[in-house]
């Protein structure tokens, strides 16, 4: 509810709001859905006044219609896919991240989420030369881990440390503070980051559901609520900045004993495409890293499959 | 004069809202048939995507020149969750029209207003705005919402400890909706996704007993439940089966029906 003030839009004085208060009308809500003739009289303004102030009031406060045509001549000229460095991974994806979409990743502890969000940070800041902002809510990162993952595609010390400044880590582990992180990254924080590298491209929360479901459960709604909140500021983000978001989630067992995705039904309508990775044990000797990547598109293939098939 | 020319304003509102819109009762002869045109809609269902999907294949019925089989009015869209893909939606009209007619695609395109929605007090304030727009467009005659569940938890949680305050957000949108729906002759589908409350043992009941408030469930005309088994309970009229592919929802026929069901 926005609540009247003064000021707030030429005639709306002192004198005016202190009559609106006492018929009861404090906010902007209020005043659009009353009779506008019956409050002229009662505050003894004239009716075109306060006509003219509520059109303004509501000019303010809506969402103007765009037509189809200008929005899809937007969206043909700032969606970009970007790769993910892992060519059965943006065959499943159909050709990488979208930017101004979410997409999430699930698995149980150990399948392999972080590691396939670090060759995702890796591969934008280094092949693509563009911003990563990488939000850790579990500790796992580790600039050494992304140092290794650099020198096996180059040798070069100053692309390498290039490639690092590229990366911006945030470390944080509640949801207030992801919230705040958030909507700072909104308002200012993603055009600080993109001076001196790229233009930020994605943005990467590893783990959504680390912050979020000690909250869930039980009686209250508050839980519920923050979920929604933090669904609503990370797709504004992703659509306003044409950014691509890459979030992290575990996994519960349902009722009937199979694995699905944790965070609930609510959650679940949130990502537009989610994938489902999971360990497969009798993986042959993983010395080199590729390979132990393409044991994991193997499965992730076949699930993916089929939550695709589910999601459409 | 200024009286004059308010005067003159007011009848032409008079006029756009008498003035008959376009019938939508042939909107989808598979969901609505002849007998029982829809007014407003509600779709709850487990999710995924296919409400959406629905509301795509309603929206490209409208929007469609008539030779490609559609029933050119305008719409507006309402998005509350960011849900809209614009790309699929253009790539359902492409194949829907004849191959590669740029013209046709921008006409269909320019009947569709679309709105974006962040809280439940912008919904409002944007059902008052859109009250104008209803004025001056009498091609208008369809709003989709999707989706009017979106920000549920959120009034919840704002309201505090009492219902009332909890709901009244929404039930104003309810009965602005009601009242533009009386006036205008309009019609409205909205989709509403499928809750667990918390501390409630889940059944599968539940997803199929509204919790929006009660001004929203008074409005509703027709309720669509869309899920992935057969129903089990007898609350049921009439059901129909489709499948959602690249080229948005394609309805089953009877035998397919059945072989979709033995295969399962």
């Amino acid at each position: 509810m926005v609540v009247l003030r003064e000021g707030m839009c030429p005639g709306l004085d002192e004198d005016l709001l202190r009559d609106l208060r006492a018929a009861d009308i404090k906010t902007v809500e209020d005043l659009v859905s009353s009779d506008i003739e019956g409050l002229a009289q009662k505050c003894s303004v004239s009716y075109k006044a306060l006509f003219a102030i509520r059109r303004v009031l509501l000019a303010q406060h809506t969402a103007f219609p765009v037509s189809g045509a200008d929005l899809y001549e937007e969206l043909l000229s700032s969606t970009a896919i970007l790769s993910t460095g892992n060519p059965s991974l943006d065959k499943l994806l159909d050709s990488g991240l979208y930017t101004g979409e979410i997409t999430e990743l699930s698995g149980g502890p150990g399948s392999g989420k972080s590691q396939v969000c670090f060759g995702v940070a890796v591969h934008i800041s280094y092949q693509l030369k563009q911003s990563v902002i990488y939000i850790d809510t579990t500790g796992g990162l580790a600039a050494s881990r992304l140092l290794q993952m650099l020198q096996a595609e180059t040798s070069n010390t100053e692309e390498q440390m290039e490639a690092l400044q590229r990366i911006h880590v945030f470390r944080l582990f509640d949801v207030y503070a992801l919230l705040d992180c958030l909507y700072s990254l909104r308002s200012g924080g993603l055009q600080q980051a993109s001076v001196g590298g790229g233009s930020v491209k994605a943005v990467i929360v590893d783990s959504v559901s680390a912050v979020i479901s000690p909250l869930l459960g039980g009686k209250q709604n508050e839980g519920m609520s923050l979920m929604i909140q933090v669904a609503g500021a990370l797709k504004t983000m992703a659509k306003d900045f044409n950014v691509a978001a890459l979030v992290t989630n575990h996994v519960t067992r349902s009722g009937s004993g199979e694995v699905q995705p944790g965070l609930g039904v609510s959650w679940s309508h949130i990502p537009r495409t989610r994938i489902l990775l999971e360990r497969v044990e009798k993986a042959a000797a993983v010395s080199q890293p590729k390979m132990s990547w393409s044991v994991m598109e193997a499965m992730t293939g076949q699930l993916v499959f089929q939550t695709f098939w589910m999601f459409t | 004069i200024l009286e004059q020319s308010v005067t003159v304003c007011a009848s032409c509102q008079l006029l756009a809202r008498l003035e008959a819109r376009r019938c939508l009762k042939d909107i989808e002869p598979r969901l609505f048939p002849e007998d029982r045109g829809p007014d407003q809609g509600d779709w709850p269902r487990p999710p995924t995507h296919s409400k959406t999907e629905l509301l795509y294949h309603l929206l490209c019925r409208c929007v469609l020149p008539e030779a490609a089989g559609g029933l050119e009015v305008d719409v507006v869209f309402v998005d509350t969750d960011y849900s809209l893909d614009m790309l699929h939606l253009v790539s359902i009209l492409d194949s829907k029209l004849s191959a590669a007619d740029e013209a046709a695609l921008r006409s269909c395109l320019s009947r569709l207003l679309f709105v974006h929605c962040y809280s439940s007090s912008q919904l409002l304030l944007t059902l008052h705005f859109l009250e104008t727009t209803l004025s001056s467009r009498p091609a208008l005659a369809l709003i989709l919402i999707d989706s009017i569940s979106a920000f549920y938890w959120v009034d919840r949680c704002e309201g505090g400890a009492s219902y009332t305050k909890q709901e009244e957000k929404l039930s104003r949108c309810a009965e602005l909706l009601g009242r533009l729906l009386r006036d205008y002759r309009i019609t409205v589908f909205a989709t509403c996704h499928a809750i667990r409350r918390p501390g409630v043992p889940s059944s599968s009941s539940d997803s199929e007993r509204s919790y929006l408030c009660r001004s929203w469930q008074r409005l509703v005309t027709h309720r669509l439940l869309c899920s992935r088994q057969e129903p089990g309970n007898n609350m049921v009229s009439w059901s129909s089966s489709f499948c959602v592919t690249e080229a948005g929802v394609a309805f089953l026929s009877a035998s397919e029906e059945n072989k979709c069901a033995a295969r399962q």
